[in-house]
């Protein structure tokens, strides 16, 4: 109902809808929102200037770094792209493994948000099932890399670390599994009533206004729009590869959560087909550390969508400028577009449906299994103890 | 294609183009004119079918900053469009009116380099703080890490006092 005035509501930095920090500035007229200002920010951590600070080595990790969860998209991005300015290329074996691993990644990514979003939405027994098989995948990273989420597998000129083939029964063995698993979540997802009531026509976005937005990603197909840069811009070895890139034109929460979970179906059977075709041979090349002067513009489909990099090198061992725009800040203006007429109720779920990446936090959390104690160290803490 | 868009936009730019660029296949850069970018954007988007704009990349060159428009065309070949404007007068249009997602990106360039975007709607604040002290535009060379690191420690201090 309307109340003819409008009230101002601050939303965030710290808020219960998401880990994140993000702040929004509501104006609704009763229950209804008609006016969204958003401030990001909050998280900064002035990476773009730390590129410019260290070697093209160091600047490795600290693109890993740039997400918790998509922190392969951004190795690749980040090392193509310097491949790309000393005219190097890496391996094919390595190409076929950056693609193994960018799609165990968009599964355990895409998992991970259909357990936010149902916790969101109130379902909170689908939330602890996706959540638990969600394991598999991060089980299958431990046994490839040594680490569940910064799996550090790219390097300028391949990847660090192989796939034998005596892994590849076990990885495929998790495959099948999540495979099962996600065909019953789809399953959940277009019958039971908990999600169609929630999910059903809420938070629109027009095909029309999702362009003129720039929207990317899982938010942009849930639109009907058919842009993919696997497909369309290929890297890695996505141009030997046959995959469909999923739309779905309901323009609401319901589209992004189908685009997603088909999207799932589809990575198990990338992964499968690259184990099986796996050419044989090096892993990696060798590379200078000087690299010539250059610019170079690289793009990877994240599983949140186009992830682009800018790389200029001026030819010493240091970047001169490196820009990251990740797909969660080309989906802002969109996600405000959503917002605009729907509920206050809605918002939490809205904002979580264009799959916000979560925040890396400032301190520590160690947790000593034999003692069964937990504690947290601040930076200072942390930093005495490195010297 | 690729070869294809050049021509077009030699065509239409004449001599508002500066320099045109293939490095390799869906990848193009241009170096154009800073009074003929609304022009050029407007017929990128409507007549050359480059609707998606990826992010705008500001570069700081010692006496100009570079502007970067990276502009998509079906999801494929990317057009990085350059414009330069000087450090003193760092003013450009804005092209908001004819790509409304341009409208964070705008905002963090200046944030971060101090580009003024004409006519954009809102320039206030989008990354930094609302403490931070004005004419620090933290991309740009001259400003260093030292002095990035006072600004941040008298802030933290500030939030301890409050």
């Amino acid at each position: 109902m309307s109340y003819g005035s409008t009230i101002k509501i601050p939303f965030g930095p710290q808020h219960p809808a998401l880990k994140e920090p993000v702040h929004f500035l509501f104006e609704v007229d009763g229950e209804i929102v008609v006016d969204v200002k958003p401030r990001i920010g909050y998280n900064h951590r002035g990476m773009e200037k730390a590129f410019e600070q260290r070697t093209y080595i160091q600047n490795i990790y600290l693109a890993e770094r740039i997400c918790g969860i998509c922190s392969d998209a951004h190795t690749t991005c980040y090392t193509q792209a310097i491949e790309e300015l000393l005219d190097v290329e890496a391996p094919p074996r390595a190409k076929y493994i950056r693609v193994i691993i960018a799609e165990l990644e968009r599964i355990h990514s895409h998992a991970l948000w259909i357990g936010i979003a149902a916790h969101e939405i109130g379902f909170d027994t689908l939330f602890m099932y996706v959540w638990r098989d969600r394991e598999t995948v991060l089980d299958t990273f431990e046994m490839i890399s040594g680490n569940r989420i910064h799996y550090a597998m790219n390097t300028i000129g391949g990847v660090r670390r192989d796939i034998p083939a005596v892994m590849v029964p076990k990885i495929k063995k998790g495959l099948d599994f999540m495979e099962k698993r996600v065909e019953y979540y789809l399953n959940i997802v277009q019958t039971e009533q908990t999600v169609l009531k929630r999910a059903a026509g809420v938070g629109v976005l027009k095909p029309k206004d999702a362009v003129n937005l720039c929207a990317v990603g899982p938010v942009l197909r849930a639109s009907g729009i058919k842009n993919d840069v696997r497909a369309d811009d290929p890297y890695a070895a996505y141009d030997e590869i046959p995959f469909n890139v999923i739309t779905h034109d309901g323009c609401d929460l319901l589209s992004r959560m189908l685009v997603r979970c088909e999207e799932m179906l589809e990575s198990t059977k990338i992964v499968r087909y690259a184990l099986d075709r796996m050419p044989e041979g090096i892993i990696r090349v060798k590379v200078p550390k000087k690299v010539p002067q250059g610019e170079v513009v690289s793009r990877v489909e994240a599983p949140r969508g186009e992830l682009i990099h800018y790389a200029k090198s001026n030819g010493t061992t240091k970047p001169e400028r490196y820009k990251v725009r990740s797909p969660t800040l080309g989906n802002i203006p969109a996600l405000c577009k959503m917002l605009l007429g729907g509920y206050i109720a809605d918002i939490p779920i809205v904002l979580a449906g264009i799959d916000p990446c979560f925040a890396c936090m400032d301190r520590m959390a160690f947790v000593d299994i034999k003692k069964n104690k937990e504690w947290i160290w601040t930076m200072q803490q942390l930093r005495k103890s490195a010297k | 294609m690729e070869n294809e868009i050049v021509e077009n936009l030699k065509d239409f730019l004449k001599e508002n183009l500066v320099k045109a660029t293939i490095p390799r296949k869906r990848r193009i850069f241009v170096y154009i004119k800073k009074s003929a970018l609304k022009n050029v954007v407007e017929y990128l988007v409507k007549k050359l079918m480059f609707k998606h704009l990826s992010t705008i990349t500001g570069v700081d060159l010692g006496e100009k900053i570079e502007v970067i428009y990276h502009l998509v065309y079906k999801g494929s070949i990317t057009l990085s469009m350059k414009v330069t404007v000087s450090k003193k007068r760092p003013n450009v249009s804005t092209i908001t009116d004819l790509i409304p997602g341009a409208v964070l990106y705008e905002r963090e360039v200046h944030d971060l380099l101090g580009v003024k975007f004409e006519g954009h709607p809102d320039l206030s604040p989008l990354i930094l703080p609302e403490q931070w002290p004005q004419g620090v535009y933290p991309l740009r060379k001259e400003c260093k890490l030292k002095q990035l690191k006072e600004i941040a420690s008298k802030q933290s201090k500030k939030e301890e006092t409050n």
